[in-house]
């Protein structure tokens, strides 16, 4: 890669699917960083930013938002074949997001009830993360991504290394910070143990338990946890909604959801 | 209380008192010596450590209470400061911090590595606990004890003066007195401070505390004050009951590594490491990097990180420790066994954050003394007085009818008897002897009400010789020896009898007793295996045991003739008819030693206890009573210590090779 600032600047595309354009924005928001990686990064396309258009190939394409509607399922696989890498950015793109709670229900029902004339909606039944139809490179988690961990991904990717992003749960990131458990001193629900860390222990550092935006870390114990959650005599309905947050519609919150479901029904 | 303190002579001069509103002037001393005083406070329901500047911010009139996975902070009666134990904060937050830079490297032109200058802060931990103390000793072990030290630790160490408060109060989380760490203070402090009712009964443990005490408005204590520190302390050790059996656990978990239960408390633990990150001795951690863009400054900083943690014993070919059973394999025989090789001590201190701070409620305790538990030795109900129990005695017998069983396998009955070996039980076994053949060990196959069977299998010359003689015959005979069939073991329980070859012989009377008090026992079977159908012994038995519907029968052979209907295969093949809850199994297991072991083997890993697993062992014996030696097998004379044993009392003994 570049490792002098007269070199080819990496090309970048920011795209979008399905989702609320809050991850690409945490580029933008990037502030003291900003001018240090357009210097570094030639950014080619990014709608949030620039009216300027370029076409692919590109280095590293961003890619925020579920697959969601038909037209998706093409434009994906083009973007795909026009990137050497591609990250997907936020909890829409890498679980789904909020709009795959739709996949637990009955999508015409949804869209009923929602539109006045849900025959002008254009949707797939299941909404999906981006690596069900593509391979994806990279992953950044989160509803919206951690700048910090952005900012070493591009770093990463300047400096040709993989990115340092530990795969350890929340509970980690409190411990370090010093805060007390909820769950332990004040019976919170709270995603910790079963979500991916990068916030910097974000929610809790406000007394809120965390409600799983990073989706499942790796080798989550979802079963112990929704076990142990029902045991202490939460409502099911209760559990339900802790899982089917950001990142419901990934695997193992998925199992749990679909377990619970059966158990409601 | 008392209008006028009586000076108290005899009080080690070295105590001093210090009213509750004097508190201030401690910190006040602390912080004039150029320190922060790190000190409990309350935060977010729970007691931390953190910087405080006044007395008014310590937990007057809070107590907290810990379980498993739960604390809460509920009000004192008293307005007492220190009336509370542990909370989630380790002092090792300020020794040992969870972030630190360790290195800044430049790649600009040359390469270079830098250690960031140590700097650390002079701190005064106020309210350090004896297990906290301990703990920090610990970590003094590992980070300064060996070549290779850490540096920064060592100057926030020295850097950190330690006012000790003595636990007033107790957890039902605490385990110090088990482990050895408390709850007394005794060392490793510049003052010591026990709360009484009134106030402090402080004392100096290092010239910096003793510059620090001699600053303060106190005054001698009375006795009753001395007194009443003292019995407060006392009172926590009594209070905190009950001693783990810690003793050896280091040795103990060495020969559990393949304990099923690691595969259960895994299956609960969400492994997100609260355990790691709360204990003050854990000190495991990883490094990242952080640099600018193009890679030409970068950061090395060291995180506290957990044996927990999917890869932390990642290489790029794999996981060493893959499985989440292994990793908690790790944290628990690190901390309670490998530590101990590692660095002399256990790796616990019994503060019993781990416990409290589990989300999902896993207590180190339980775990421990189910994966390695303690063997008492088993009581047993004492066994008749033997007959003729000295090496050259024998009583005589004669022999009443000769039955053959199969090819190779006779039953001799005999009677005119002593009626002491009519009281034998199920199990035991009898020296017969004939004049000019040695003595061979026999079990007891049958007690009939005029005597005993035995079955032989005609093997040596004894043997042949015996099963050769005609009714009428006499016979030399001492007994009955050796341990019986503990059959209560099975009350209320699955009773499972496993029988290889002629191995049914000494269960046969069990068999019989079982079936005779059937109500006693949720179910009984009888799982057998003999070389061919024709080997099978007692055949008369087995059919009419299948017929009264008291007890499953189930026969498998090694190789079966053109008419044999039944199963084939090894005996452990039958036992996926193991239908019940393992766990409330009772079984009794006899028949060649590779057979035993496999039997053994496969019920504990479908959860049978080793304590509910009988055993009846084959050895070399002579006398019979002890006195030959030939039979010992580890501290065993199988012949009066046995022949039947718990697999609980044998340990790995039972499965290694050459004993």
């Amino acid at each position: 890669m570049a490792s002098t600032g007269k070199a080819v600047r990496p090309r970048v595309a920011v795209a979008k699917f399905a989702s609320c354009d809050g991850c690409q924005l945490t580029l933008l928001d990037l502030e003291e960083q900003l001018l240090e990686i357009v210097t570094r990064f030639d950014i080619v396309e990014f709608p949030e930013a620039t009216s300027r258009h370029s076409p692919g190939p590109y280095d590293v394409v961003f890619i925020e938002g579920s697959i969601s509607a038909p037209e998706h399922l093409d434009q994906i696989k083009s973007l795909r074949k026009q990137a050497r890498l591609l990250v997907t950015i936020g909890a829409c793109a890498t679980a789904g997001g909020i709009q795959a709670l739709r996949n637990f229900a009955d999508h015409d029902e949804y869209r009923a009830a929602i539109y006045a004339h849900p025959e002008w909606v254009e949707s797939l039944a299941a909404a999906t993360p981006v690596a069900d139809h593509v391979k994806v490179d990279a992953e950044l988690r989160g509803c919206p991504i951690d700048p910090g961990q952005l900012l070493e991904l591009l770093t990463s990717v300047l400096v040709g290394r993989r990115p340092q992003i530990r795969e350890e749960a929340v509970c980690r990131e409190c411990k370090r910070k010093g805060l007390v458990c909820m769950v332990v001193a004040s019976d919170e629900p709270c995603m910790g143990p079963l979500t991916a860390a990068g916030c910097g222990a974000l929610c809790p550092s406000y007394s809120r338990g965390c409600f799983g935006c990073f989706g499942p870390r790796s080798n989550a114990n979802a079963k112990s946890w929704s076990a142990g959650l029902l045991n202490s005599g939460r409502p099911p309905e209760e559990v339900w909604r802790l899982f089917a947050g950001f990142a419901g519609y990934a695997e193992p919150f998925r199992q749990v959801l679909t377990d619970l479901g059966k158990t409601k029904g | 209380m008392i209008a006028h303190p009586v000076p108290s002579p005899t009080a080690a001069a070295r105590h001093w008192f210090l009213a509750r509103s004097d508190l201030d002037s401690l910190i006040d001393a602390l912080q004039a010596t150029g320190r922060r005083v790190i000190g409990p406070t309350v935060r977010d329901g729970a007691i931390v450590y953190d910087e405080i500047q006044s007395a008014a911010e310590l937990p007057a009139g809070l107590r907290d209470e810990q379980s498993a996975g739960i604390y809460r902070l509920v009000a004192r009666t008293d307005g007492r400061v220190f009336g509370y134990t542990v909370g989630p904060t380790p002092w090792k937050r300020f020794t040992f911090p969870p972030e630190l830079a360790i290195t800044t490297a430049h790649r600009t032109g040359v390469v270079d590595f830098e250690q960031p200058p140590i700097e650390v802060p002079q701190l005064a931990f106020l309210g350090v606990r004896a297990c906290e103390i301990a703990a920090l000793g610990m970590q003094d072990r590992v980070f300064l004890g060996g070549q290779f030290t850490d540096e920064d630790f060592r100057a926030r160490r020295k850097a950190a003066l330690i006012v000790a408060v003595q636990c007033t109060t107790s957890s039902s989380t605490c385990f110090c007195s088990s482990m050895g760490t408390g709850p007394e203070v005794r060392a490793g402090f510049d003052v010591l401070m026990t709360e009484i009712d009134e106030g402090f009964v402080i004392e100096a443990g290092s010239p910096a505390g003793a510059a620090i005490v001699a600053q303060l408005p106190t005054r001698r204590p009375t006795h009753a004050e001395t007194g009443a520190a003292a019995d407060s302390v006392e009172a926590v050790r009594t209070e905190i009951g009950e001693l783990l059996p810690i003793a050896g656990i280091d040795e103990r978990l060495k020969h559990q590594l393949d304990n099923p239960r690691w595969g259960v408390v895994a299956e609960r633990c969400v492994e997100c490491g609260s355990c790691t990150m709360s204990c003050p001795t854990c000190f495991c951690t990883s490094v990242t990097e952080h640099s600018d863009m193009e890679g030409r400054v970068s950061t090395t900083e060291r995180l506290w990180d957990s044996c927990f943690d999917v890869a932390f014993a990642k290489v790029a070919g794999g996981d060493f420790r893959a499985r989440p059973r292994d990793r908690y394999r790790q944290w628990l025989t690190h901390k309670f066994s490998s530590w101990m090789d590692q660095f002399g001590t256990f790796g616990c201190v019994g503060c019993g954050r781990c416990i409290t701070w589990c989300p999902v409620h896993i207590d180190v305790r339980e775990e421990l003394l189910a994966i390695a538990p303690v063997i008492k030795p088993v009581e047993r109900p004492v066994a008749v007085e033997p007959v003729a129990a000295s090496p050259g005695d024998y009583s005589i017998a004669r022999l009443a009818s000769v039955r053959e069983e199969t090819e190779d396998t006779t039953t001799l009955s005999l009677a005119d008897l002593d009626p002491a070996f009519l009281m034998g039980r199920p199990g035991q076994f009898v020296m017969v002897a004939l004049p000019a053949f040695p003595a061979v060990p026999i079990s007891i196959s049958r007690f009939r009400s005029n005597g005993i069977d035995l079955t032989i299998r005609a093997v040596g010359p004894t043997s042949i010789a015996l099963v050769n003689l005609h009714p009428g015959a006499k016979v030399g005979i001492r007994g009955p020896l050796g341990t019986f069939w503990p059959i209560e073991d099975a009350y209320g329980r699955h009773a499972v009898v496993v029988a290889g070859g002629v191995g049914l012989s000494p269960l046969r009377g069990l068999v019989e007793a079982l079936v005779a008090n059937r109500d006693r026992f949720e179910s009984v079977s009888l799982y057998y295996g003999a070389r061919t159908p024709d080997d099978r012994l007692f055949r008369s038995d087995l059919a009419a045991w299948a017929a009264s519907g008291l007890i499953d029968v189930a026969v498998t052979v090694d190789r079966a003739g053109p008419e044999w209907k039944g199963r084939v295969g090894v005996v452990t093949n039958l036992f996926d008819m193991l239908s019940c809850d393992c766990s409330k199994i009772a079984a009794f297991v006899v028949g060649p030693e590779r057979m035993m072991q496999a039997s053994v083997q496969s019920l504990i890993s479908k959860g049978v206890t080793p304590d509910r697993i009988c055993v009846s062992m084959e050895r070399h014996m002579e006398c019979g009573i002890g006195l030959c030696g030939h039979c010992q097998t580890g501290p065993f004379f199988v012949c009066k210590d046995g022949p039947v044993f718990h697999l609980s009392e044998l340990g790995d003994m039972y499965v290694r090779e050459g004993i």
